[in-house]
């Protein structure tokens, strides 16, 4: 066997799919006491995420006004002790938008990335393991659409389905499918050589019982990784979408909306409309990219010598 | 590294000193707009901003006094009309020209009507609907045919581009035309003040003053239009000076910092540009006109004015803009605002309940009226629903789809918005609830009895009968509302304090040869 | 010279299915999409069977296949067809609207590299001290930061606040554009024509938009760079080289950087697409007349044709870049036999 330099102990401890878990928990506890800065990051990525999770959830102790309610306040007041993050142009809530909003995006983000993580990783384990014509066919289109900007689709998509959260959420997880795709596809051409899985096979084990015993397990971490960097993409995208006018219905709150809204009052000197919806897109997409981060440098640290 | 920093900031600043220094303006006009071109063919355009070019670029056989629904003569210097009234003779100016040397005749009339009607462009109604046939009597008489006696008639021919003169040497007769490099020799030609020089969709077209026009010599020689994505960076282009006028399509909340503003001079017009609810009325669940009551109560106008447009607009309480003629506001009498307690029972003997409310759709296109539209909808919910009985969704799409979802019934209610083709009651209201007409517009309204009062004032020139059909039509109008009203538009054209002589009038022709640099 | 034409011959066949799977999706995308355009196009007013005429003209009454072979056989023969909404050729709209986006994507790419590469040789070469990790985060925060959000911060502060830069558009209200336009590269286009103040107000235009998509897109590249500098660093030549006595700075920007940056310019190709992404957005917000702002009025409009073509011309962009970028690969470096 290759002595790789850049193995890791996760590496060497691939022969037993269940040693997955024990593995990461083996990696968190090193990183912990050795305070590694990833460590760091990694908490950071889980304290946002888990606020403004907490704050989806508990929409009612950040603010106590409704979203929609167009008598809350003043149009265009200023941030003030009422108004702590002002009202826009019909005189609704900011900070209350703001709150509410984050459910908007968060869900359809999250949904996008499981539809996408849904199809893509089944498809990548098959063509991977299968690798005849079904792979040639797959990956061709897949690296077709993975090269090509995934903006660029996500318009067309939303353009044809029209407004809503279902047809957005659609039109964000086209764009992802081939990341998933690739990645385990990846993952799958190098597990199959392996070892123990060519032992499977000579067992006379079911290409199935293969695929779920053996690959997927293995495919998991890196898998989770991605998952929680697409989050973060797919909430890039779907701000930009409601952006440009192809998000969701009025009526629901929406960062990227408010924001395009608020382009408007700019140069009457009202700034709170557009800073806050931008700052939020900025820190909750922080958020799981810091928790992407952080999960990747523990679970698969590149260079030892760090 | 130093070294190529400070060089890199000498070369900056050089370029910025000499991008200020510029160019004069020097008989240029810079006018700001976010409107669309769309088919530079008058057989085919059908949108305010194609039309005031070719308002500018070519004129009718009659026109208008700028500023004023006066009608004079055009490219005619008068007219007869037969006792019937059915038939009106033109006599043209002799000796004109188009921009490119050909002869404007009698042929030329012919041929440029013959063709918007053949085209079946969406204008092409216009012609359609009131001409039979046009006849050539000989090179400089040309005599229109109607298809009845139309009083208004004058007013159909005097401001819409269907009837100006195209020139057979240059446009095609059987092609619809979009950009002028389609054209023979890939210009325009008409017989306006202006005529096009340079035309890039979206960025720029410049229009120069025509020699061969027959009036006066604009003061301005050149004008330039730039297309902006979006209103506020117009507004800011117009602050800092980089463009002298601004007409139409800025925000409320621009106009209202602009109208503080000493360079800047804001000329404030009353528009017949109305918006209004429409209705389906055949087949959804307003065919039940207590719910079109209901919902028409609950509007408060003030409010909308105010809250969406900075109160900028006049609230209207008939479809009848006022400062037309037999105008009337019956909408007010009869429902008020914010009128919950008459929604409520009106909804109630509907068989609706807090447990059972309304549910409906309220539609909405996204750009094609500007983009505080969303707002308007928004506001709008929120006024109906200060009921329980009502529940609303707002739902949108953009002006394609929107036109073929009223077209096929889809959509319950939804907003929309009028820019008059000719001057006269009839248009804001035939247009909407006689048979033919209303189920163009999506509303489906039939009524034989409203129907035969149409015909009969599209064909009497008595105007005590037509005050008369008009009074009894819009009190009607509040009792089976296939629309309602919401407001009257405001439009406002803002210049730079050195430019003046702004003057558009009710038949919202904006002219470019009446502006002028003001004297110092 | 032959194994260099064979390898590009041997890529664009490659390109090729690509091309096709984006067409026929896209295709397939926007003939299920709800509003037809002829309504949209002739109004209300037009009668039922003058409708149905056009339609059978633009050969939309047809099922859905053969509308499909029809479009493909018009591709092959190299023609983009008609726009379904103006009487003028696909092409014209693209070909007037892509310098535009050239333009804009091209500035931001030399900015994004510009950034990019020097931070990611510095945090490599001053690893795991403050700088480091400074650039770093500068990496991460900036790619989180939606493009035009940023946009519409620089155009808040320079274009409102400190009026130093405009905000919209390629070229200030007064400079007619007629007077230079020959590429439509308008930075070349005032050269040309030395027209010196042209160029001015045409850079200043650009240079909002520019750093807008260079920056919040640099932070790939500090992290790319960085990361192939460590690998890089830690090789036996540069070991070599630093025990030989070459000073600190020509190992690190001299022998390292030329290595660090091939892996660099492979990235380029896939970072090219995100660039166009990112321009389009960049279009919306600048005002910026490209093929981004193109698509989303064509969109709106529904006219398939011009849709299709524009998606055409950024599967051909992407393509063509990613095939340059390979040869230029294949040209850096020695090891790789064509």
């Amino acid at each position: 066997m290759n002595e790789n330099k850049n193995e890791t102990r996760a590496d060497r401890a691939r022969f037993s799919p269940a040693s997955g878990l024990a593995k990461a928990l083996g990696a968190f506890s090193e990183a912990a006491r050795k305070y590694r800065v990833e460590w760091w990051i990694l908490v950071a990525g889980i304290v946002v995420v888990g606020l403004i999770v907490f704050m989806t959830i508990f929409p009612g102790l950040f603010t106590s006004f409704n979203p929609n309610d167009q008598s809350a306040g003043p149009q265009l007041g200023a941030p003030s002790f009422a108004h702590l993050l002002g009202t826009d142009n019909l005189g609704r809530d900011v900070g209350a938008r703001m709150v509410y909003g984050a459910r908007t995006i968060l869900g359809v983000a999250i949904a996008a990335s499981l539809l996408s993580a849904l199809i893509g990783i089944p498809l990548g384990l098959v063509s991977g393991f299968a690798g005849n014509w079904l792979d040639k066919v797959l990956s061709l289109i897949m690296d077709s659409v993975y090269s090509f900007p995934g903006l660029i689709l996500a318009i067309a998509f939303a353009a044809m389905l029209g407004p809503g959260v279902i047809n957005i959420t659609l039109a964000v997880s086209v764009v992802y499918i081939p990341t998933y795709f690739r990645l385990v596809r990846g993952q799958t051409l190098q597990i199959k050589e392996e070892l123990y899985v060519e032992a499977a096979r000579a067992i006379g084990a079911r290409k199935s019982v293969i695929l779920a015993k053996y690959v997927f397990p293995n495919v998991i971490a890196t898998v989770v990784v991605v998952f929680s960097l697409n989050i973060a993409d797919a909430i890039m995208t779907e701000a930009a979408l409601s952006y440009i006018g192809l998000g969701l219905p009025a009526g629901i709150p929406d960062w990227g909306m408010d924001l395009s809204m608020g382009k408007k009052f700019l140069p009457s000197g009202v700034w709170w409309m557009i800073t806050y919806p931008g700052l939020m897109i900025m820190f909750l997409a922080l958020g799981f990219t810091m928790l992407g981060e952080g999960l990747s440098e523990i679970l698969n640290p590149r260079l030892q010598e760090y | 590294m130093k070294r190529v920093l400070v060089s890199l900031l000498v070369i900056a600043s050089v370029l910025a000193i000499s991008s200020c220094s510029g160019k004069g303006s020097g008989g240029t006009l810079v006018y700001g707009t976010t409107d669309k071109v769309t088919q530079m063919d008058p057989a085919s355009a059908y949108d305010q901003h194609t039309w005031e070019l070719f308002n500018n670029i070519d004129e009718s056989l009659l026109t208008y006094t700028p500023g004023t629904s006066e009608i004079v003569p055009g490219l005619a210097e008068s007219y007869t009309v037969n006792d019937k009234g059915d038939e009106y003779t033109f006599k043209l100016r002799k000796g004109l020209k188009f921009t490119d040397g050909t002869a404007f005749t009698a042929d030329t009339v012919k041929w440029t009507v013959d063709r918007a009607a053949a085209l079946k462009g969406d204008p092409s109604w216009l012609v359609t609907q009131f001409v039979k046939e046009v006849q050539v009597v000989d090179p400089l008489t040309v005599k229109f045919v109607l298809t009845g006696p139309t009083a208004f008639f004058p007013s159909v021919i005097a401001g819409n581009p269907p009837y100006y003169p195209l020139s057979p040497s240059v446009y095609p007769v059987d092609k619809i035309v979009s950009n002028p490099s389609e054209l023979k020799g890939g210009q325009l030609v008409g017989l306006g003040p202006y005529k096009v020089t340079s035309f890039k969709r979206d960025e720029e077209v410049v229009l120069e003053a025509n020699p061969n026009y027959y009036g006066a010599k604009p003061k301005y020689k050149k004008i330039v239009i730039r297309y902006f994505a979006d209103a506020t960076t117009m507004r800011l282009a117009l602050e800092k000076g980089d463009i002298d006028l601004v007409y139409k399509s800025l925000n409320p909340s621009d106009i209202k910092d602009l109208a503080s503003n000493p360079k800047i001079t804001t000329n404030t017009l009353p528009g017949p540009f109305i918006r209004f609810l429409c209705f389906e009325n055949s087949q959804s669940v307003f065919k039940n006109k207590k719910l079109r009551q209901a919902v028409t109560a609950l509007l408060d106008r003030p409010e909308i004015n105010q809250k969406v447009y900075l109160g900028q607009n006049a609230p209207l309480y008939s479809m009848v803009p006022q400062g037309m003629i037999y105008a009337s506001e019956d909408f007010k009498t009869a429902y008020g605002d914010a009128n919950v307690a008459k929604a409520e029972e009106l909804l109630k003997s509907a068989g609706y309940s807090a447990k059972k409310p309304l549910d409906f759709d309220l539609w909405y296109t996204p750009t094609h009226y500007g983009d505080t539209e969303v707002n308007l909808a928004e506001v709008m919910k929120a006024e109906f629903e200060k009921t329980p009985l009502i529940k609303v969704t707002i739902k949108s799409a953009e002006w394609a789809t929107y036109k073929q979802q009223f077209n096929h019934k889809q959509m319950g209610a939804y907003l929309l918005g009028w820019y008059p083709d000719y001057v006269d009651p009839d248009d804001y209201t035939a247009a909407f609830a006689q048979t033919d007409a209303s189920a163009g517009e999506g509303i489906f309204f039939s009524n034989k009895e409203w129907d035969a009062a149409f015909v009969k004032e599209e064909q009497s020139a008595d105007p005590k009968v037509r005050a008369e059909i008009f009074a009894k039509i819009q009190k009607d109008w509040t009792d089976e509302v296939p629309c309602a009203p919401i407001f009257q538009g405001t439009l406002h054209v803002l210049t730079k304090t050195s430019v003046t002589g702004v003057k558009i009038g009710a038949p919202l022709i904006f002219r470019y040869d009446t502006l002028e640099p003001a004297k110092q | 010279m032959r194994r260099i034409l064979r390898y590009v011959a041997g890529r664009l066949v490659l390109t090729i299915p690509m091309i096709f799977v984006l067409l026929s999706l896209v295709f397939l995308v926007l003939r299920v999409m709800p509003g037809d355009p002829v309504s949209a196009m002739l109004g209300e007013h037009a009668p039922a069977a003058y409708l149905q005429e056009k339609k059978h003209a633009l050969g939309l009454d047809k099922p859905i296949a053969a509308q499909y072979v029809d479009y493909i056989g018009q591709i092959l023969r190299g023609d983009l067809g008609k726009s379904m909404i103006f009487e003028e050729p696909v092409a014209q709209p693209i070909f007037e609207k892509l310098p535009a986006t050239l333009e804009l994507t091209l500035f931001g790419l030399a900015l994004c590299l510009a950034i990019g590469i020097p931070l990611g040789v510095r945090a490599a070469r001053h690893r795991r001290t403050g700088h480091d990790f400074g650039i770093r985060l500068y990496a991460n925060v900036v790619y989180c930061i939606p493009v035009f959000w940023m946009g519409l911060m620089l155009q808040m502060v320079f274009g409102v606040f400190l009026g130093v830069f405009p905000i919209a558009g390629r070229t200030g209200s007064r400079i007619i554009v007629s007077d230079f336009d020959t590429t439509g590269l308008y930075v070349i286009d005032t050269i040309i024509h030395g027209d010196i103040a042209s160029l001015g107000d045409v850079l200043f235009h650009l240079a909002l938009p520019a750093v807008t998509l260079g920056v919040t897109l640099s932070g790939i590249f500090v992290r790319l760079t960085r990361a192939n500098m460590l690998d890089v660093l830690k090789s036996d030549f540069v070991l070599a080289s630093r025990a030989r006595g070459v000073p600190e700075g020509k190992v690190v920007y001299g022998h390292a950087l030329k290595n660090a940056l091939i892996p660099i310019v492979t990235m380029l190709g896939l970072q090219f697409s995100a660039l166009l992404a990112g321009a389009i957005l960049t279009e919306t917000t600048f005002s910026w007349p490209g093929m981004g702002r193109l698509l989303l009025e064509r969109i709106y409009l529904r006219d398939y044709p011009v849709v299709q073509g524009v998606i055409i011309v950024y599967a051909l962009l992407v393509t063509v870049v990613s095939l340059v970028v390979d040869l230029l690969y294949a040209v850096i470096d020695p090891r790789v036999k064509l």
